[in-house]
């Protein structure tokens, strides 16, 4: 599939800075302006998000759910830069992304945004605590420092001693607390979960859900996760649901 | 701080343990390449080295000294006097050309004829100094009947079996030569027949005489003078050095003399080692091509697999360049360990096993001559340290040629789309 170029017609007309400040209300960790994506591959054209406009405050525990295609991936890989919008904007903790330079869309994945896949997709040569601290590494973190915050959170997420496993020695619920561990050491303003759980049988997926809502609560990070598990979709006090790549429904629940 | 070197290291040594089979078969690939090349050098040089020093013990030496017109009419006119000589002998003893001097040879030759009772044949005729000859010359060696001058012979000649054979000469026989005297005159000289010699090279054993330098002079009325003072060096690679410091001291006289290398004396051995050269070069790039096609293929094929994970090092927020330079690392770190490890095989096989030379002879039917040099079966690969500085150009050569392109497609990968990508 080739992003396409040409855009489905409209234009934004909102200014970046607009939204820096609602009154009274909390910072929006991600805010989007009528986002589009479509995707053209021969003379076959997808709208895969269609003018999707909707903010995300700090430290929500938010879903996004909808059936296969409905656009709920596609949306994740805009909010967290690794796809261009076709059309609107994109602003995460405050920035707009969807037209920035890829130097800097790396810079704001590594230093704003932690990614869970599906996949686990640890690195399968690194240790489980390497892969925990690689962007901590990245960053210049000193190595006593890194070594001291990746220990601890492994501790906390009920994974100590599993630290000079590689991934292949490691269970699925292990590789999928690793790659949380990797997505919340730098304190990120966000992370991104597609589909963490569906790769882990129930109890294993439950465990992983309460372990992520606790993050949420205790460090106040900011959860979005594209997925259609029910368990995940009953633990979120927000479910936006997705058909077509249009919201048709934003319910909250505290 | 972004990715380090040392982060970049860590990854690739592991990626490529981890792949340790593709990683063992392209590295061997590149093992044998290596060996083969330094191998092959060695040969090459050898087997030049060698080529080089039989043609120019057979001819006029690593460096010959001559009056500057010789070169184009080789005639007694175009001599070296006796003062001559002792400009050049002044520039013999020169520091530069003493320590890399192994023989000199002052030789007086002239066109000229053999005629004995049955036949008259046209011949190069040599005066030579036997003492300096037997140090210098191959001819000596190559003895067939008789034996070789000697410094009390006068009217004694050394002569090609061919020629000796056509002219119905044998050892004791007499005959008489003819040639221009510096004055233009034809002038006999009579000769015995002392010893005969065959090497191999029908220009030589059909036509060609030795008789003492001082019959020479005297038979062609230039006392003193010669045509050429040979010189035989070290090796062929002291022809450079010596050929600076003797065109300086040369440079000081009257001009009446120059030095010619042996690529310019012996234009036929010149143009000889140069097609063996190429030969060389061609077989060189083979095992070039070889040795990067299999590294290029390793590196990429670890691309391909792996374009997920260098989606999930996208998604983590390396740049695209920090992901080119991951696989660039990769791709050299195996170029360069097995490189090293194919050189160093290379010279140990060389040096355990063929020190003494490698003995072609059963490969040759009979003697091989080219370019008026027989080809010695034995090839002692010689060893030089430009060798090492080639063989370490060709392996970042090869490392970055082939890391290049797989580190490019890295680059590339489109982050949504890789995340897709199943293993």
């Amino acid at each position: 599939m080739n992003e396409s170029t040409a855009g489905p017609g409209r234009s934004s007309s909102q200014s970046a800075t607009a939204d820096e400040v609602r009154d009274g209300e909390r910072p929006a960790a991600v805010r989007t302006e009528d986002l589009w994506k479509v995707f053209e591959h021969d003379d076959i054209r997808v709208e895969a998000v269609r003018g999707v406009t909707f903010r995300i405050d700090s430290g929500e525990f938010v879903v996004l759910a909808g059936p296969s295609g409905s656009g709920k991936t596609t949306l994740l890989n805009l909010i967290g830069g690794l796809t261009r919008p076709t059309d609107g904007q994109v602003w995460v903790d405050g920035r707009e992304i969807g037209s920035l330079p890829d130097r800097d869309l790396a810079e704001i994945r590594l230093e704003r945004v932690g990614f869970v896949f599906q996949a686990y997709n640890l690195l399968p040569v690194l240790t489980a605590l390497e892969n925990a601290e690689f962007t901590l590494l990245l960053r210049g973190v000193p190595a006593a420092e890194r070594r001291s915050r990746v220990e601890k959170l492994f501790e906390r997420i009920g994974i100590a001693g599993l630290e000079d496993r590689l991934p292949g020695k490691l269970s699925g619920g292990q590789q999928q607390r690793v790659a949380v561990a990797r997505a919340v050491v730098g304190r990120p303003a966000l992370v991104l979960a597609d589909e963490p759980t569906a790769n882990l049988d129930t109890a294993t997926s439950a465990s992983l859900i309460d372990l992520m809502a606790e993050l949420n609560r205790e460090l106040g990070t900011t959860f979005v996760f594209a997925t259609h598990d029910p368990l995940l979709m009953e633990r979120a006090r927000r479910n936006v649901r997705l058909v077509d790549g249009s919201i048709v429904a934003d319910e909250r629940r505290d | 701080m972004r990715s380090s070197l040392g982060l970049r290291m860590r990854l690739a040594v592991r990626n490529l343990v981890r792949q340790r089979r593709r990683t063992l078969l392209s590295g061997a690939a590149m093992v044998v390449g290596m060996a083969l090349l330094v191998f092959s050098r060695a040969l090459a040089e050898g087997g030049h080295e060698d080529w080089i020093d039989a043609g120019v013990r057979l001819g006029s030496g690593h460096v010959s000294v001559q009056a500057p017109e010789y070169r184009r009419q080789r005639t007694i006119e175009h001599r070296l006097s006796s003062a001559d000589r002792q400009v050049v002998e002044a520039a013999l003893a020169e520091p530069g050309v003493a320590r890399r001097l192994v023989a000199e040879a002052p030789r007086l030759t002239v066109q000229g004829l053999a005629s004995s009772a049955s036949s008259a044949l046209p011949v190069g005729v040599t005066g030579v100094n036997p003492t300096a000859e037997q140090g210098f010359s191959l001819l000596p060696e190559r003895l067939e009947a008789g034996r070789y001058l000697e410094p009390e012979d006068r009217l004694h000649a050394y002569v090609g079996a061919r020629l000796a054979e056509r002219l119905d000469l044998e050892p004791g026989d007499r005959f008489v030569l003819t040639a221009q005297d510096a004055s233009g005159e034809i002038v006999g000289q009579m000769a015995r027949v002392v010893g005969t010699f065959r090497t191999g090279i029908p220009e030589a054993d059909e036509a060609l005489v030795q008789i003492p330098l001082r019959t020479a002079q005297e038979w062609l009325g230039v006392p003193g003078a010669v045509t050429s003072i040979d010189l035989l060096l070290e090796s062929s690679r002291a022809v450079r050095p010596v050929l600076a410091s003797l065109e300086t001291a040369l440079g000081e006289g009257s001009g009446s003399v120059v030095a010619l290398d042996w690529r310019e004396a012996q234009p036929e051995l010149d143009a000889a080692v140069r097609m063996d050269d190429w030969a060389d070069y061609v077989f060189h790039a083979i095992l070039f091509g070889i040795a990067a096609l299999a590294i290029i293929n390793t590196i990429l094929m670890s691309v391909m697999q792996r374009t997920r994970e260098f989606g999930v090092l996208r998604a983590l927020g390396l740049r695209r360049a920090e992901v080119g330079r991951l696989v660039f690392a990769e791709g050299m770190l195996l170029t360069i360990v097995s490189g090293l490890a194919g050189m160093i095989l290379g010279l140990a096989v060389v040096w355990l096993f063929f020190r003494d030379g490698l003995d072609f002879s059963s490969l040759m039917n009979e003697e091989m001559t080219a370019a008026g040099v027989v080809i010695d079966p034995v090839i002692v690969p010689r060893f030089h340290p430009t060798q090492i500085a080639q063989s370490l150009f060709f392996i970042l050569s090869i490392g970055i040629l082939a890391s290049i392109y797989p580190a490019w497609r890295a680059t590339r990968i489109d982050v949504a789309e890789a995340m897709k990508f199943s293993e």
